[in-house]
């Protein structure tokens, strides 16, 4: 007994040793990298550090959720950059999830033409490279009519090369941005209160929808509509928001690519729950409706998470691919300050940093949801 | 076993091979010669007039040439020259990291480049600048009748600074679409993605002249917005290379005023007709020298190249498909701003 206690101590001591040795070396590693990286770029007459954050850029960029200017330091514009992207993943993320959940459901389906149409799908956008199908998206996106020949329906929406313009509410930008938070946080309270999910969508409908009619009511310039309505002025359209066609060119693709990736994902998940549940459910006269969402999904849930939320982290990542058409990512901006600033090492730093964080927080909200998942008694 | 006396005999007898076995006193040319190959910065496809590729699938244009002529006042040989492709983006860290040993790419000297990227400058051998270049049916003619329009600008270069500086100084509201390659502005601005495009002006008048199937249907707007100082960019610190470049292009330039040219430069070195051009020929020493080259490598450079007027000609003048004026870009003695220093 005691041999053994001795032997586990010994055992145990001697992989803190090997544990704390690699330590040692890995900070000795990256000390020395950044050591030398500093005496190279010093030899070099290159000026590091992180002052040119706090300079102006000077130079302008396509598109920003808040207002911009080429006076900007390169800080704020670098945040605009992480804000285009988060914007692009998270809209891509959850719309991937929702067509990936559909079209993998009509993989598994018994209807032949429903589940051939799936299948097509999935094969085309999972099995072309994503740079490509942005590239073909865009080229064939900016080849539409230009603003004054703008294909319009009912004369509310515009569709032309330089985007899609529909009617907004007639309010400024900040009281816009509040109003989408309000509307998350619904979402977030009334998951909180384990609202049903069918219940939980009208309420979260409905308080949208009134919260922007009363947002309006109080805050649109007096003597004006509600509503912002796109008219062609001069060059451009006015007023209503426009969606450039580099965003829209950029969500679309993404998603098409992300959502038959989980497609497959989840025609994987729904393939593993035993056929026998599928037919004790028949057997006690349920519909196929019923049998999915009670008994497949649920079932079928637990091996779906792990490698969807690996797709969410794909797709976060996918954003960097603005940059082939002029979109104004995360990875462009950084791509940019670069040539204009000189600081190469200092940005892709930034860069790196703010990915790890996003995808390390997407990744721990996974490993949380897969707890919740969990079936409780295994 | 290496010995010592094998290394250094093995050394001796390698700078030994070399042509002339001048040595540098540039650690940057010292390399390219133990090398035996300069690393020139190419494009990421063409920039027409300037870096571009043929159909032939080899490098030319203006910028090309002048590496190449550098290349044969260093090596002797123009086919020494090797293209490293680079985008924009791309040119300063691969000079940094030492992949190009000179960047000649249409690269306008810019105080930050020239004190915070650790580069320096030659002499400025080409003098160009911002304009703007927008769809004929807009029926504009400057930058004010682009009130709300979309300008299509390639990232990362001086004119997207430019342009944004002038549109905020004129105060026209407009939208900026930024893209990495040429060749994604080119096609957006055709397909009407943007109101104007804001490039290069030779770089502009190249495209509207070859590569646009109704140049008439585009124009030009009246506005300048800047004159940019074109000169080759080299990393800090080696001295003796700015002089080598400096002297290259003052050779092409001494060599135009004098009416040397590829065709007669053998004659004009067998019977110079003035000290000058006998010192440019290396007939009277002096030349090479004080470079740490060969006595003869102008000579055999414009034997190779021929002078500043020549390689203009071929590349954006009047022998080329673009067929620009020289304009700004001529001798002082002809109306232009270039000027050689004094070879004394």
């Amino acid at each position: 007994m005691a041999t053994a206690m001795e032997l586990r101590t010994r055992a145990k001591r001697r992989k803190l040793i090997i544990q704390g040795a690699l330590i040692v070396l890995s900070v000795i590693v990256v000390l020395g990298a950044i050591q030398s990286a500093r005496v190279n770029l010093a030899a070099l007459g290159i000026t590091s550090g992180f002052g040119f954050l706090e300079r102006g850029t000077g130079w302008d960029y396509s598109f920003s959720l808040i207002p911009k200017s080429i006076n900007d330091p390169y800080s704020k514009t670098l945040f605009i950059g992480f804000l285009n992207m988060m914007f692009v993943g998270f809209i891509s993320i959850i719309l991937s999830t929702i067509f990936g959940f559909l079209f993998g459901t009509a993989r598994d389906a018994s209807n032949i033409a429903l589940k051939t149409a799936a299948s097509v799908y999935v094969q085309i956008f999972r099995n072309i490279p994503l740079i490509l199908q942005l590239i073909f998206l865009y080229s064939v996106l900016i080849h539409f009519p230009g603003p004054r020949q703008a294909m319009s329906i009912a004369d509310a929406v515009f569709l032309s090369n330089r985007g899609v313009m529909i009617p907004g509410l007639n309010v400024p930008p900040s009281v816009a941005l509040g109003l989408l938070i309000a509307s998350l946080l619904l979402v977030a309270v009334l998951i909180l209160l384990k609202t049903p999910l069918m219940r939980g969508l009208l309420y979260w409908l409905g308080g949208t929808v009134f919260g922007c009619i009363a947002a309006a009511l109080i805050f649109a310039p007096a003597g004006e509509s509600i509503f912002s309505i796109p008219a062609l002025a001069g060059l451009r359209f006015r007023g209503g928001i426009t969606v450039p066609i580099e965003l829209a060119a950029m969500i679309v693709s993404i998603v098409l690519y992300g959502s038959a990736y989980i497609a497959e994902v989840v025609r994987g998940g729904l393939n593993q729950v035993p056929r026998g549940l599928t037919e004790a459910g028949q057997a006690l006269g349920l519909t196929p409706r019923y049998i999915w969402s009670r008994i497949k999904l649920p079932m079928a849930l637990r091996s779906i998470i792990p490698p969807l939320v690996n797709q969410w982290i794909f797709i976060m990542k996918a954003t960097t691919i603005g940059v082939a058409i002029g979109f104004s990512d995360l990875f462009m901006l950084v791509s940019t300050s670069i040539t204009q600033s000189g600081q190469t090492l200092e940005l892709i730093a930034i860069l790196m940093l703010a990915f790890l964080l996003v995808n390390f927080a997407i990744a721990q909200f996974g490993n949380w949801l897969n707890a919740r998942m969990k079936l409780k008694a295994h | 076993m290496l010995t010592k006396a094998t290394v250094v005999s093995m050394a001796a007898a390698a700078i030994a091979m070399l042509p002339g076995a001048v040595l540098a006193e540039s650690p940057t040319v010292k390399e390219i010669q133990e090398r035996g190959t300069m690393l020139c910065s190419g494009h990421n496809g063409s920039y027409f007039g300037f870096v571009e590729v043929n159909d032939k699938n080899e490098w030319k244009g203006l910028d090309i040439d002048i590496c190449r002529a550098l290349t044969t006042a260093i090596l002797g040989d123009p086919e020494k020259a090797q293209i490293v492709p680079l985008s924009w983006a791309q040119r300063f860290p691969a000079l940094q990291s030492g992949d190009v040993d000179i960047i000649i790419k249409a690269t306008g000297w810019t105080m930050g480049r020239d004190t915070e990227l650790g580069l320096q400058f030659s002499l400025p051998y080409f003098f160009g600048g911002t304009q703007f270049m927008a769809h004929g049916e807009l029926g504009i003619t400057d930058a004010t009748g682009l009130e709300g329009g979309t300008i299509c600008v390639e990232a990362g270069t001086t004119i997207e600074r430019i342009s944004a500086n002038y549109m905020s100084t004129i105060g026209v509201e407009h939208t900026i679409v930024s893209y990495e390659s040429a060749a994604e502005l080119r096609a957006a601005y055709l397909a009407n993605r943007c109101d104007a495009f804001a490039g290069w002006g030779p770089n502009l008048a190249v495209l509207r002249a070859t590569e646009i199937d109704n140049p008439d249907a585009h124009i030009i707007l009246s506005d300048k917005l800047s004159s940019e100082p074109i000169a080759a960019a080299m990393r800090q610190g080696d001295e003796d290379f700015v002089d080598v470049v400096n002297w290259m292009l003052a050779a092409l330039l001494i060599a135009e005023e004098e009416g040397v040219t590829k065709a007669n430069v053998a004659e004009m070195a067998a019977t110079p007709p003035n000290p000058r051009v006998a010192r440019l020929l290396g007939v009277e020493p002096g030349m090479g020298e004080r470079l740490g080259l060969r006595e003869t490598w102008a000579r055999e450079m414009i034997a190779a190249m021929g002078n500043f007027g020549e390689i203009y000609d071929r590349n954006l003048g009047k022998d080329s498909a673009y067929n620009l004026d020289r304009g700004l870009n001529n001798l002082w003695s002809h109306g232009g701003v270039l000027y050689a220093p004094i070879l004394d």
